[in-house]
């Protein structure tokens, strides 16, 4: 600070109008980054939303106001993908959830080896989507995925898990369980073992069944991580695109198409450049207050804890 | 209500041996404390009583029966931590209850046995709340709660008051032992307060280093410490140890000899007997047992170190002939000296203790 303040009343007036503004200036590159890249898009789009536009024709945009929106949530497409991603949300996160808390319940506890398999079930979560996607896309292949060659070892006949509408869902929603379970276990794992453990000693002296201890014990502790997993992986889920998009493209026909897919499908293969910004604001929104819910929930049950 | 017998105990953790063959009796409706400095064992032993802790080797026998295998839910006992372990999501009703809802006890007499035992605790009040709004107090007396409520054959307390402030000890002493008056379970108590366990116990196991060292009333514990450990653990402030030296052959009979003052030995005649002359000795005098005296009286010179008044009485240190003593005056004798004064000193009771030097052995 003094070295500060003697550059601020001395030397030449590039370097006092440094001195005076070190702070600033340090954070100003990341600053132009983040306003380049993300707000000024954000807000950009935002705009577009509210004008008829297409990216890939000479026509000067017409502001038209909120008809794109009007659009957009009157058309029955529109619905039907939300449909769609309801079912692959709920499933996929209810899944999750499940496999997660299995896979904290088994890593609570030491047992040989556990160290290298807690790093296995950890390596889905940190491959890209891209990895993965391309990874089951393989698994799922009908010829000589290793999925149809193990079930034409048995039926022989090959099996086509992306052909119908139920089996590309089920795909999806395997390879996005089998990313993310992982993540709900690290959040579960940390709530489990921050129970004190001699309370499961009080609890074996009280003579409390397995259930009970579990509900009156456990669970208290894992219940606001648990509300945490449950918001990131259906905010994640909710957008969830890479995956679907590498693995059946939204097909087949359009039985897996997410509103996260329709939205690309919008902007780059119909051009209806302002339809998708619009399109995409309301996906934001939806997020947005499920986020507010989810938080309004934490907060009721910080306040309930003492 | 049980009988209690543990035999040849041993327990390590690793290289840490908790416990040292520890060997003991607690009979039906006993109210017994397990005494012992921190790290001594008291609560290795508790937690293998109630069946948390596996011993490595020794025997526990509950009424006759061996408890090897018998897991913590059939061996009824309840348990007091010393963290209290409430369980924290639950409000004071749920955690009395906790312990009735495994017994298919019909919901209204779950009812009545909370509000029966609250009351019984004097936490009605709190019913209602989960325990870390609850005082330090109130939580003690809830967890004592969940203990009885069952009504178990056996009560485990592992150092209940040792997180409670000096007041509500106190307190909490005399509501112990009004509980155990009323309930008659037999009990274990283990604390590292000494002042606690000659209050409340009605015999008092001492652990030292995961064994039992000796086994006996308060009164006789304080009396006839079996060696100088026991005897510095008991007593407050604690016994003054002083070496020195057997002498025999006087006209007058075996003496002592401090390097303050000659001490004769003809209370310890027999003990003394065995011994040769020269044999280093340690004095165990209590600091109840020194007087002061006259000026120009009796009694040795001494100079006083430091004076800490404590109320009603106050502690003066000594030093006589460069040895340290404590000795315990009346506030208003007290309040006549300060640091630097010298005073002259007299042994005045009998309580005087001799052990021997090397092994700490009392000399009968």
């Amino acid at each position: 600070m003094a070295a500060a303040t003697y550059h601020a009343e001395h030397g030449t007036l590039l370097e006092r109008f440094f001195a005076r503004n070190r702070g600033p200036i340090l954070v100003a590159p990341a600053l132009a980054v983040l306003v380049i890249m993300n707000i000024f898009p954000l807000l950009w789009s935002f705009g577009l939303s509210f004008y008829r536009y297409r990216a890939n024709r000479i026509k000067e945009p017409e502001f038209v106001w909120f008809k794109n929106y009007q659009k957009v949530l009157t058309d029955p497409v529109v619905w039907e993908r939300f449909q769609t991603t309801a079912i692959i949300v709920a499933v996929d996160v209810l899944l999750q959830l499940v496999v997660g808390f299995l896979l904290a319940l088994l890593f609570e506890k030491t047992f040989p080896g556990r160290r290298v398999l807690l790093m296995l079930v950890l390596t889905p979560m940190m491959l890209s989507f891209v990895a993965v996607g391309a990874f089951f896309r393989y698994y799922y292949e009908p010829t000589f995925g290793l999925l149809s060659q193990g079930i034409k070892a048995i039926t022989g006949e090959p099996f086509i898990l992306l052909g119908s509408e139920v089996g590309a869902l089920a795909g999806i929603i395997f390879a996005d369980v089998w990313m993310w379970s992982p993540f709900v276990m690290l959040l579960v794992l940390a709530g489990l073992v921050s129970v004190p453990k001699h309370l499961y000693e009080a609890a074996e002296i009280d003579r409390a069944s397995w259930w009970r201890r579990f509900w009156t014990i456990t669970f208290p502790y894992i219940r606001g991580l648990l509300l945490l997993a449950i918001l990131f992986r259906t905010i994640e889920a909710f957008k969830l695109f890479d995956i679907v998009f590498l693995i059946t493209e939204g097909g087949p026909g359009t039985s897996t198409e997410t509103i996260a897919v329709y939205v690309y499908r919008v902007a780059f293969q119909y051009f209806k450049t302002s339809q998708s910004a619009a399109l995409g604001y309301i996906l934001l929104f939806v997020v947005i207050v499920l986020t507010n819910l989810y938080l309004f929930f934490v907060r009721r049950r910080a306040e309930e804890e003492p | 209500m049980a009988q209690l017998r543990l035999t040849a105990l041993t327990k390590s953790y690793g290289s840490v041996h908790a416990l040292r063959g520890v060997d003991l009796e607690v009979e039906d409706g006993e109210f017994f404390v397990l005494f012992g400095p921190s790290a001594a064992g008291k609560t290795t032993t508790l937690r293998v009583i109630a069946g948390l802790e596996k011993p490595d080797g020794g025997t526990l026998m509950v009424d006759g029966q061996d408890l090897a295998g018998v897991p913590v839910k059939r061996r009824d006992m309840a348990m007091v931590f010393q963290s209290f372990a409430l369980y924290p999501h639950l409000t004071t009703f749920q955690n009395l209850a906790y312990p009735l809802r495994e017994m298919k006890m019909r919901r209204a007499e779950i009812d009545s046995r909370v509000r029966e035992t609250a009351e019984l605790l004097r936490i009605t009040h709190t019913l209602d709340r989960r325990p870390a709004s609850l005082s330090g107090g109130e939580q003690q007396r809830l967890a004592i709660g969940r203990a009885i409520i069952r009504q178990p054959r056996l009560f485990l307390f592992d150092e209940p008051l040792t997180n409670l402030d000096a007041k509500l000890r106190h307190d909490m002493r005399a509501e112990f032992k009004r509980l155990h008056r009323e309930l008659g379970t037999t009990t274990i108590y283990a604390t590292p307060d000494q002042l606690e366990a000659l209050s409340i116990g009605e015999r008092i196991a001492v652990i030292q280093h995961g064994q039992i060292t000796q086994v006996d009333t308060p009164e006789r514990l304080y009396a006839k410490p079996i060696d100088r450990h026991v005897a510095s653990l008991i007593g407050d402030p604690p016994i003054n140890l002083v070496r020195g030296t057997l002498k025999l052959g006087g006209n007058t009979g075996p003496a002592i000899e401090l390097p303050f003052m000659e001490l004769d030995g003809n209370p310890w005649r027999e003990g003394l007997q065995a011994l040769d002359a020269g044999t280093e000795l340690l004095v165990g005098i209590r600091p109840h047992d020194l007087a002061l005296v006259e000026e120009n009286g009796d009694g040795v010179p001494a100079t006083i170190e430091i004076t800490e008044p404590q109320g009603d009485i106050t502690i003066l240190d000594l030093s006589a002939e460069g040895v340290a003593l404590r000795m315990v005056v009346a506030e208003a004798t007290g309040a006549r000296y300060t640091a630097g004064d010298s005073v002259r000193i007299a042994l005045a009771g009998a309580d005087t203790r001799l052990f021997l030097s090397d092994s700490g052995t009392m000399v009968a």
